[in-house]
């Protein structure tokens, strides 16, 4: 890990956790699809922060489902793919139901830091705010493909900025955490990668207390671009083909 | 000529319909509601003079048959758009399914 960034989360904020107890009302989920290769890598490393883990296996046709279930944390199954959105409204949904206070949506693909979940939830648990997101863009620290970061994600801000009126600088960040208000109310409805947006539309509409913490995001081989992305429903066109079948059916 | 062609490609149409009702592959309601659509259109093939009169009437400078093939591809696209919506819903439907039973499970 890059040792500036590691410097840079407070060792304080995980060690209030560890020693507050909180952490067992704290629910990692981890939506997984298709992710062999990371899957363990990542639940091992949120395991050294929190034990409650759960993993979403989105009717994956590798060993995603065996190789989670090998490291001990709660896993659900989809029998049928789902998407990204569905997967994590199955696991908010589930941790809910185990008592969670604050519930962490955390990427299966390695591109999150887990230390740094202590970061993003820090704000929730001083009671100032009910939602934190992720954002790639407040400094410098990833490594985000030029096209994404010059092309992708300036159009995504604007359509937000335009027909949502929201000012986040990363509207397609997977890295956020909510407390249990938020949980209860938030409700995912968009199955795919769309969900992100909704979020936010959400977060405006039900004028819950967010703020954007920053985070760093390793790029390897992997991210939606504009016509494919990994399962359901994601992909920049899919994206915006949900969000206005959503508006449709509402 | 061509009408008594599509006469016969309604009538064929419409022994279908019969056959599926009795198959009982179609509710009470679709089978009626598709049987009036084939009564209409052989009732307009029949009579296609007085709907040519009736379209210049109401100021189209097409014949009758091209004004009834617009309506029915607009009707087509609306149809495709309800289509389209109600999968919308099936799919939300599907995804309930799936996440209780993954829940209920665990």
């Amino acid at each position: 890990m890059n040792k500036s960034v590691k410097n840079k989360i407070s060792i304080k904020d995980n060690e209030k956790f560890f020693s507050s107890g909180i952490k067992d009302k704290i629910f990692v989920v981890i939506p997984a699809f298709n992710e062999e290769d990371k899957i363990v890598a990542v639940i091992r490393q949120v395991q050294k922060y929190f034990k409650n883990i759960v993993v979403i296996d989105d009717n994956s046709s590798d060993n995603t489902l065996d190789l989670s279930r090998a490291t001990g944390a709660l896993v659900l199954h989809h029998i049928i793919n789902r998407g990204q959105g569905a997967a994590l409204e199955t696991g908010t949904k589930y941790a809910l139901g185990k008592g969670a206070d604050i519930i962490v949506h955390f990427d299966a693909d390695g591109q999150f830091l887990p230390i740094e979940i202590a970061k993003i939830i820090e704000p929730i648990l001083s009671g100032e705010f009910d939602i934190v997101t992720g954002t790639r863009f407040m400094d410098k620290e990833s490594n985000m493909p030029i096209f994404k970061k010059y092309f992708i994600m300036p159009v995504a801000r604007f359509i937000m900025r335009t027909l949502y009126k929201s000012e986040l600088t990363d509207p397609q960040n997977g890295f956020r955490a909510f407390n249990r208000k938020v949980a209860k109310e938030l409700n995912i409805e968009n199955d795919g990668s769309a969900h992100c947006t909704e979020i936010i539309v959400k977060t405006l509409k039900n004028k819950w207390r967010y703020k954007e913490v920053s985070i760093t995001v390793r790029y390897d081989n992997f991210g939606a671009s504009i016509f494919s992305g990994k399962g359901r429903g994601a992909g920049g066109l899919k994206i915006l083909k949900s969000l206005f079948y959503q508006k449709l059916i509402k | 000529m061509q009408q008594i062609i599509a006469i016969a490609i309604v009538l064929f149409f419409v022994f279908r319909l019969i056959g599926q009702k009795r198959k009982n592959s179609i509710s009470q309601v679709e089978f009626y509601l598709w049987l009036f659509f084939w009564i209409f259109s052989a009732l307009i093939v029949i009579f296609i003079k007085q709907v040519d009169l009736l379209v210049a009437y109401l100021g189209f400078s097409s014949t009758g048959i091209d004004v009834l093939l617009y309506l029915s591809i607009a009707v087509l696209f609306y149809l495709l758009f309800r289509i389209r919506i109600k999968m919308e819903k099936i799919e939300k439907d599907i995804t309930t399914l799936v996440r209780e039973n993954s829940i209920h499970d665990k």
